[in-house]
């Protein structure tokens, strides 16, 4: 039986703790209702529950779901009345298990104030009927729409609705005057003009419909369009019911229209981060950085690992396949966590945006010394060595966090989303959109304002005039090389709030960065922008029209190949008399 | 001196090649008594055919990237529209033998087509499917290339822009209604041209087939390389613009020898398929395109054997690194790629001749000639080459 019974036993432990609710019977007049309740009949015993269904008790949501199913206990005491228990899920050896009296919210003990354990078998339950199990659930549902909490009113307001059964007019309806909640008032008036369009009345149908309109239902469409194609019903209804549903419907499309945008925008974001790094590395450099994807994964674990930090610790091992001396060779790595909780822990993400930048940054840094340095006269090969370096980045993700995906979890504070006109817009999303710009004008800020944006712009131009200058060009190579892998990281930590964080993460991105970098012209800042924007947005949307993620991207792939026919340097390309 | 070298002794070793291939492998394989040490088993034999389509495969790369300088991310495409060309006829000769006994190739049966589409009907016959095999690469090629080429796309953003068709492709060809069995692909082949796929002989003679078909292919590219279009398809790889200026039409010139690339590509991706049995979109993606053109610089790109030693050396190198350290192999083959680029930019075949020079600086007679310059720039990639490139003849070594 009974995980629901132990449910019901926390709740009701809880239920002491909390403060007793200002309006609204206390505990104590509940349990005694309950308890009358259980013992009345007829009429009476009607009556009673529907004074339970305005009580808003938990306690006696949990009394009367047990007791739908038969779960409720007589318990004849030696003497006096019988009493009405729940029984504890725990069952000692002998099938038995304690007893809580629904009266008093005490275990059941004897005389001499032992605990008693009683047999389910050899109890009676207290008998229901199908008139009695009716009255129950409409006294069950009512209390679910007086739950403390707005969200679960809501959802059950939308349940009830959805039924469009009559009877739950009255329950609805008395709801309505006493919700305090704006949202949940809307949702219960959908709620009983959905049940009203199953009304035998023309004209009441008929004002549902135009009610559902007004209210911009948009789960009531299906009903509607249901409604109009009913041969059954009256004609002006049919037609009352058709308006609304054409008028849904196009309310519909604009709100989806404008959340597609807005994941366009947010998905743009992410990718103006990335391919901002690269438009760094490969626009002003020149180098191919095939492991550009992997700064992306550098990031997005970090933040797994920050968050494990926080947490309970993170710790890894790896054996190698090699032995020496007898001892098998690996290595691993044990750190400690906080155990934070609270506010605390829900911080790490602000922790883990700079490590995020400062990890890329410096695996960059290892790979523009060992490897990428020997190739800025040879941008071909860059490509073949940096894939190289992708490889064994994505084996060392694999052996170290494993080849399945991580969870990162969202702080809080970036999990809400507030709605205007039904359009929903995620924190985090907004969060992404807002450090991405903050993103492009620090880095435009950083190439054109400060000395050391002069000499990366300088050396980009012209190494060896620069390097004749005095520009230590090996320095601003590797500063760039580092801030460009940096970007990539950042952009690493917000995609582990939007999306999946595993070894292939970087794969998925690389085709789409370097295509953002090519369509917006190399080495040009604003073109990176618009195009990032332009390439994450008509994905977005092209996947909403065609409801398919893969041929959209397949069109926008064609689409690039045939704009570069069209301006082969980008949208913005550097002027340049060098035919190259 | 070390090109005179080389060209002295490559018919030789292309000779003895030769021989080995076609002559004592399938001897070994089918002569030798299985006990003996010198018996080839079917299964090795089938590796090496396997090996050797991979080896044709890496001369199409190298005939695009070491002689025109066209580095293409791509070839892998052309490689899998030979093998779908193919498998297209071999799904069809199943017939009734496949899991659902339907005259539909199985994965239709499972994806619910009421018929066989249009477009498979005429697979039905071997010819057309080989034919299918030249023509649809060619033409994939011929469109691409020609968009590519008219605005004078070259450089990195070819190979970013082939990168990105082939991701394209893969992603059309995931998708279960393209009618190519999408992820599972094309596979549970039974016969090719009436014989059984499943037999040592077919095996056999399809291992022999691809090695008739990797010396017709170098045999083809070290006439076209000797040719004067050659000559222009290498004029082209160090200076293209001098090349134009001089009144050739580079971009027809290159849409050519990207077409007769795509063609070897797909002719080897034919021969791929019934041998190992199965093709699918993963064969396509970009990742393995870069790997055949990682086979190349290992091998050592702008000559012909060198494609073909890569092929087989880190495919040979993978099947044991994934069998003895299946956890590290990734980053054994990423290691190599990153110092072979680093620290041999010939490539394995020009070992012998460094390690000669290497030999005579240390000699006491001093060389007659000093030794051409090890790091050699690449001069068909850079936009301002290095005066290094200007000096340095060996880079070049598939020259006359």
């Amino acid at each position: 039986m009974s995980a629901k019974l132990l449910l019901a036993l926390t709740l009701l432990i809880g239920g002491f703790a909390a403060p007793a609710r200002a309006a609204g019977p206390t505990d104590a007049d509940v349990r005694r209702l309950l308890a009358t309740t259980l013992g009345a009949s007829g009429a009476e015993q009607q009556r009673l529950l529907g004074e339970l269904g305005n009580s808003g008790s938990k306690f006696a949501h949990d009394v009367l779901t047990a007791w739908s199913r038969g779960e409720v206990y007589l318990y004849a005491p030696p003497q006096g009345a019988p009493v009405p228990v729940l029984l504890d899920e725990q069952q000692d050896a002998g099938g038995k298990s304690r007893a809580l009296r629904i009266d008093t919210g005490a275990w059941l003990v004897d005389a001499a104030g032992r605990e008693l354990h009683l047999d389910p078998a050899k109890l009676n339950s207290v008998d229901t009927d199908m008139r009695l199990r009716s009255a129950i659930q409409q006294a069950l549902d009512s209390l679910t729409l007086a739950d403390p909490d707005p969200d679960a009113r809501h959802a059950a307001v939308v349940k009830l609705g959805n039924s469009q059964k009559a009877v739950y007019i009255p329950v609805l309806q008395a709801r309505l005057a006493l919700e305090p909640d704006r949202g949940v008032r809307q949702a219960l008036e959908e709620a009983i003009a959905m049940i009203q369009l199953n009304a035998s009345d023309p004209a009441v149908q008929a004002a549902a419909a135009g009610k559902l309109a007004d209210l911009s239902s948009m789960g009531s469409v299906d009903a509607l369009k249901a409604l109009a194609a009913k041969t059954s019903a009256a004609p002006e209804v049919r037609l009352a019911a058709d308006k609304a549903a054409t008028a849904l419907d196009r309310h519909i499309a604009t709100v989806n229209f404008f959340g597609t945008i807005f994941r366009g925008m947010s998905l743009g974001s992410i990718l103006l981060v990335v391919a901002l790094g690269l438009a760094i590395t490969f626009g002003l450099m020149g180098i191919i950085n095939m492991a550009h994807g992997e700064m992306i994964a550098v990031g997005a674990y970090t933040s797994y690992v920050v968050q494990n930090l926080f947490g309970a610790g993170f710790g890894f091992a790896i054996v190698l396949p090699f032995s020496f001396a007898g001892k098998q060779l690996g290595f691993g790595l044990k750190l400690p966590g906080l155990n934070a909780t609270g506010w605390v822990y829900q911080s790490y993400f602000l922790v883990a945006i700079p490590l995020s930048f400062l990890m890329a940054a410096l695996t960059g840094m290892l790979v523009e010394r060992t490897v990428i340095r020997y190739l800025y006269r040879r941008p071909l090969e860059s490509l073949l060595a940096t894939w190289g370096v992708s490889l064994i980045l994505q084996q060392c993700f694999r052996m170290i966090f494993g080849a399945n995906n991580v969870q990162v979890d969202s702080p809080t504070w970036l999990l809400g989303h507030f709605t205007i006109h039904d359009v929903s817009f995620g924190y985090n999303r907004v969060f992404v959109i807002a450090l991405a710009i903050a993103i492009v004008v620090g880095t435009w800020l950083l190439l054109t304002k400060t000395p050391l944006g002069l000499l990366i712009r300088a050396v980009m131009q012209n190494r060896d005039m620069a390097a004749c200058m005095g520009v230590r060009t090996e320095r601003v190579n590797l500063l760039t090389f580092a801030f460009g892998s940096g970007l990539a990281g950042l952009a690493g930590a917000f995609l582990s709030q939007i999306g999946n964080v595993g070894p292939s993460l970087g794969q998925n991105y690389i085709v789409d960065c370097f295509m953002t970098v090519v369509v917006g012209g190399v080495g040009s800042i604003v073109g990176t922008v618009l195009a990032a924007f332009g390439i994450g947005t008509s994905d977005q949307v092209l996947q909403q029209l065609l409801g398919s993620p893969v041929l959209g991207k397949i069109i926008v792939l064609t689409a690039i190949i045939l704009f570069l026919q069209w301006r082969p340097g980008g949208l913005f390309a550097t002027r340049s008399r060098n035919l190259d | 001196m070390i090109r005179s070298a080389r060209s002295k002794w490559e018919p030789l070793a292309v000779g003895l090649a030769a021989f080995a291939l076609l002559g004592v492998i399938p001897g070994l394989n089918l002569f030798a008594p299985a006990a003996s040490f010198l018996h080839i088993s079917d299964f090795t034999i089938n590796l090496y055919g396997k090996y050797l389509s991979y080896a044709v495969l890496a001369i199409s790369v190298d005939l695009l990237w070491g002689y025109t300088g066209l580095l293409s991310l791509g070839q892998c495409l052309f490689f899998s529209l030979g093998g779908y060309a193919l498998g297209m006829y071999l799904m069809l000769m199943i017939g009734r033998l496949g899991q659902y006994h339907s005259d539909l190739p199985d994965f239709m049966v499972f994806l619910g087509y009421p018929r066989l589409p249009a477009h498979w009907v005429p697979f039905r016959h071997f010819w057309f499917a080989a034919a299918a095999v030249v023509w649809v690469p060619a033409l994939v090629a011929l469109v691409f290339g020609f968009l590519a080429f008219r605005s004078r796309i070259r450089g990195v953003y070819f190979s970013i822009l082939t990168q990105a068709l082939t991701y394209a492709a893969t992603l059309m060809f995931f998708r279960n209604d393209f009618t190519f069995g999408g992820n599972n692909g094309l596979t549970d082949f039974k016969f090719i041209l009436g014989h059984d796929l499943r037999l040592a002989s077919t095996q056999r003679g399809l291992y022999v087939a691809t090695a008739l078909l990797l010396f017709a292919t170098y045999g083809l590219c070290r006439w076209l390389t000797t040719t004067k279009l050659g000559m222009v398809q290498r004029a082209i790889r160090d200076r293209e613009n001098r090349v134009l200026f001089s009144g050739y039409a580079t971009a027809h010139f290159k849409l050519f020898i990207f077409m007769v690339s795509a063609v070897i590509a797909a002719l080897a991706g034919a021969l791929y398929v019934p041998q190992v049995g199965i093709i699918n979109p993963s064969e396509m993606a970009p990742d393995k395109s870069l790997e055949a053109v990682v086979w190349v610089a290992v091998g050592g790109r702008g000559t012909l054997v060198g494609p073909v030693v890569g092929a087989i050396f880190v495919n040979a190198l993978k099947s044991w690194a994934t069998r003895a350290y299946p956890d590290l192999w990734t980053i054994i083959l990423g290691t190599l790629f990153i110092l072979v680029v680093l620290f041999l930019p010939g490539g394995l075949v020009s070992l012998p001749a460094r390690l000669q020079a290497a030999w005579r600086r240390r000699s006491p007679t001093p060389p007659e000639t000093p030794a051409a310059p090890l790091a050699t720039a690449d001069p068909a990639s850079t936009s301002n080459p290095p005066p290094s490139a200007l000096s340095a003849p060996a880079g070049n070594p598939g020259s006359p």
